[in-house]
């Protein structure tokens, strides 16, 4: 079955692409997306623990199953509003390498 | 942002658009005559992070996602606060210093409330709504620390031990 990623922020970049798709077979889950991705995205695995995932624009787990013509997103730590928040407290950061331009 | 109808007759109280928010607009198509308070947040884009200069930020957004959680944020605000309508605008695409970037207006016949729904709305959106910032300094660019998720949302480690399903 052929699913849509979408990819967004540091994601984005270290990918190369915002817009992608996938085959994967029936009954894959969101984890078996993901799992395709570690050899695409670098540091991806390290920063699993800070990421979440919308399936069809829901928040999803790791356990979701899929189903074909889904539209799965990789979300890292959003930063919408404004201020600095929790990034003027933080020590380090999953994405602080961007591009290169810590 | 103007209150628009949809078809199903429901008001939308949250928008994203890449055009200059105004504050007054919104105010002003929200406020009725039962409203003896009219809570007002703007979040502006701040001249420097971190002691470094910023240039300018650049706002993106999984927007139908986005949307759809900002509406169900405003929705959550209304059934939890004693308050009467909220609006939330956020802007995306790029901003300069001292620009708007989030607008959140609330109307209640009391103030308290209206102070709560407010407080809440910015510091939910801030945790939970798919929006990125992407700050350019002279020497390069970088995307804003994000906030953590909170425990409800599940994180993309299938190890996690979350608490949630």
């Amino acid at each position: 079955m052929r699913v849509r990623v979408l990819l967004f922020g540091v994601l984005k970049d270290l990918a190369g692409k915002a817009d992608d798709s996938v085959d994967l077979p029936e009954g894959a889950s969101v984890a078996d997306l993901i799992a395709r991705y570690g050899s695409q995205i670098p540091r991806l695995k390290e920063s699993l623990p800070a990421l979440a995932v919308a399936v069809n624009q829901q928040y999803a787990s790791p356990q979701t199953r899929l189903k074909s013509g889904d539209e799965v997103a990789l979300l890292p730590p959003v930063s919408g509003g404004c201020g600095l928040g929790h990034s003027e407290r933080s020590e380090e950061s999953v994405h602080s390498a961007g591009g290169g331009n810590a | 942002m103007t209150v628009r109808q949809t078809s199903s007759q429901q008001r939308r109280h949250a928008d994203l658009q890449r055009e200059p928010i105004d504050p007054q607009v919104v105010v002003a198509s929200l406020k009725r005559g039962e409203d003896g308070a009219v809570v007002v947040f703007e979040g502006i884009v701040r001249h420097q992070t971190r002691g470094r200069k910023t240039l300018y930020l650049d706002y993106e957004a999984y927007e139908k996602m986005a949307l759809q959680q900002l509406e169900a944020l405003a929705a959550q605000a209304l059934q939890q606060f004693k308050v009467r309508d909220v609006a939330v605008v956020h802007r995306l695409g790029r901003l300069e210093i001292g620009e708007t970037s989030v607008l959140i207006v609330v109307v209640s016949a009391h103030r308290g409330a209206a102070f709560e729904a407010c407080r809440w709305l910015i510091d939910t959106l801030k945790r939970t709504v798919p929006i990125w910032k992407k700050e350019y300094f002279e020497d390069g660019a970088v995307w804003a620390d994000g906030e953590p998720f909170p425990d409800e949302i599940p994180r993309a480690n299938p190890a996690a031990q979350g608490s949630h399903s």
